[in-house]
């Protein structure tokens, strides 16, 4: 669908997709966020520790810190997509 | 644009000479590629993107609430909401932290993706993945050696003192009880490490999940372990502490009973209630201890653990011997955070005016 949207070759949009599949991947391992036009921003978020309560026992954890692959979309499409 | 986010144009000019293509061409593509998201968004609810994880359309419900202002009850209406899941593999990647930048500057090697092959191509992905995960099993394995070892350390001197001289040391009771739930866990750990790797090295798609929940199953256990150990630390860090000093534990008494009940259970193997059983002793002490990190204080603490920060001065008093200003911790501190009775809570009493004006004028120094 996309070939025939952009009169590219259906061979060269399957390469383009996994390029730029690797390039999304690098960059957010890099720890830098990417901007996608239209559509919204992936970013690499740290989640610090925090501690947690058992509900059962009452015991208590600390849930290490971690890094986290966000989304957030852009206002237009949120908007857009809410309404569905 | 922030210099740590690729921006649009950036990212097209990188697309376009990875692929060989214009960068008109590249452009192209990705609004296209972009729109067919939203528009299959749209659609299916739900898109799967190879090598990067899913989009998904999830419904948030309808819910009530109420206006902060007038406290008239409203309704929230429900709707929808994009949900972004990353695979497996790039979740894990992505969640050992951020420093593989080598791959950056060896673009290269991915250069050679041969259309034809794609398929071939994400399997080498895959493995490559993989093989980067596959590093992983090996620190779980060397964090599993050191915690299985320290609960067996206080472990071999108590048990065979236990029965035959009960009275003589309060020693045995406080190690034994946080030992008891992790005993069960510690002969599974060695095992499954190695199931892990052997499995990664076979890097076929289908068995990816099953290899993902697995290595879940390992994080979770390990989780586990770690904070058995944490609350056997305290303990015995906390039982030093009183030996020390010379002061005999008022759990001493109790610490009979329990340690009959939970030998008890330990025969059973009934591990979930003497977990339940043994909880609120442990916690009659110490809540948990908690290190000090950057930028953390005790007034965070205070706030984190007993819901109001004005109840830090209980933590300097705590911890006096491991702080002389409050207000300069360094940073990898253990600071013990003791349970606070509901006399102790109450601010109004002399006692803690007192003691908030000691902690206060420590800061001075």
């Amino acid at each position: 669908m996309i070939a025939s949207a952009t009169g590219l070759s259906k061979k060269k949009v399957e390469e383009l997709i996994s390029t730029n599949n690797a390039i999304l991947r690098e960059t957010l391992m890099s720890g830098k966020a990417v901007q996608l036009q239209g559509l919204g921003t992936l970013e690499v978020k740290a989640k610090k520790e925090r501690s947690i309560v058992h509900p059962r026992t009452g015991e208590r954890a600390v849930v290490p810190s971690k890094n986290q692959l966000v989304f957030r979309p852009v206002t237009q499409i949120k908007d857009e997509l809410k309404k569905i | 644009m922030a210099e740590n986010k690729l921006s649009w144009t950036e990212l097209r000019r990188a697309l376009a000479n990875r692929a060989g293509v214009s960068e008109k061409e590249a452009n192209l593509f990705l609004q296209a590629f972009n729109a067919q998201l939203i528009e299959a968004l749209k659609q299916d609810k739900q898109v799967k993107i190879n090598g990067l994880g899913i989009f998904r359309l999830q419904a948030v419900a309808p819910r009530k609430s109420v206006n902060v202002s007038s406290g008239e009850e409203i309704t929230i209406e429900g709707y929808n909401k994009i949900a972004f899941m990353p695979e497996a593999g790039v979740k894990e990647l992505v969640e050992k932290g951020t420093v593989a930048k080598q791959e950056q500057t060896a673009p290269a090697v991915r250069e050679d993706i041969d259309p034809l092959k794609k398929l071939g191509a994400q399997a080498d992905e895959i493995v490559d993945i993989l093989g980067e995960l596959g590093q992983m099993p090996g620190d779980v394995q060397g964090t599993k050696d050191e915690v299985p070892e320290s609960p067996e350390n206080p472990e071999s001197p108590e048990n065979p003192e236990n029965p035959e001289s009960p009275e003589s040391p309060e020693k045995p009771e406080n190690p034994e009880e946080p030992e008891k739930p992790e005993s069960p866990e510690s002969p599974e750990n060695p095992e499954e490490p190695e199931m892990h790797t052997s499995q990664e090295s076979t890097p076929e798609k289908p068995k990816y999940h099953f290899m993902r929940d697995t290595l879940i199953c390992v994080v979770v256990l390990l989780m586990l372990l770690l904070v058995g150990y944490f609350f056997l630390r305290h303990e015995l860090s906390g039982w030093i502490n009183d030996f020390v000093n010379g002061q005999p534990k008022t759990e001493n008494v109790q610490g009979d009973n329990v340690q009959s009940t939970v030998q008890g259970d330990n025969v059973q193997g009934d591990n979930v209630q003497s977990t339940m059983y043994e909880a609120p002793s442990v916690e009659e002490e110490l809540l948990l201890t908690e290190e000090i990190t950057e930028g953390s204080r005790l007034a965070w603490i205070a706030k984190k653990h007993y819901g109001n920060k004005v109840y830090w001065p209980y933590l300097y008093e705590a911890n006096k011997d491991r702080i002389t200003n409050p207000s300069k911790i360094a940073i990898g501190t253990p600071i013990r955070v003791p349970k606070l009775t509901a006399a102790q809570r109450d601010t109004t009493r002399a006692e803690f005016q007192a003691l908030r004006e000691r902690a206060y004028a420590a800061t001075e120094e």
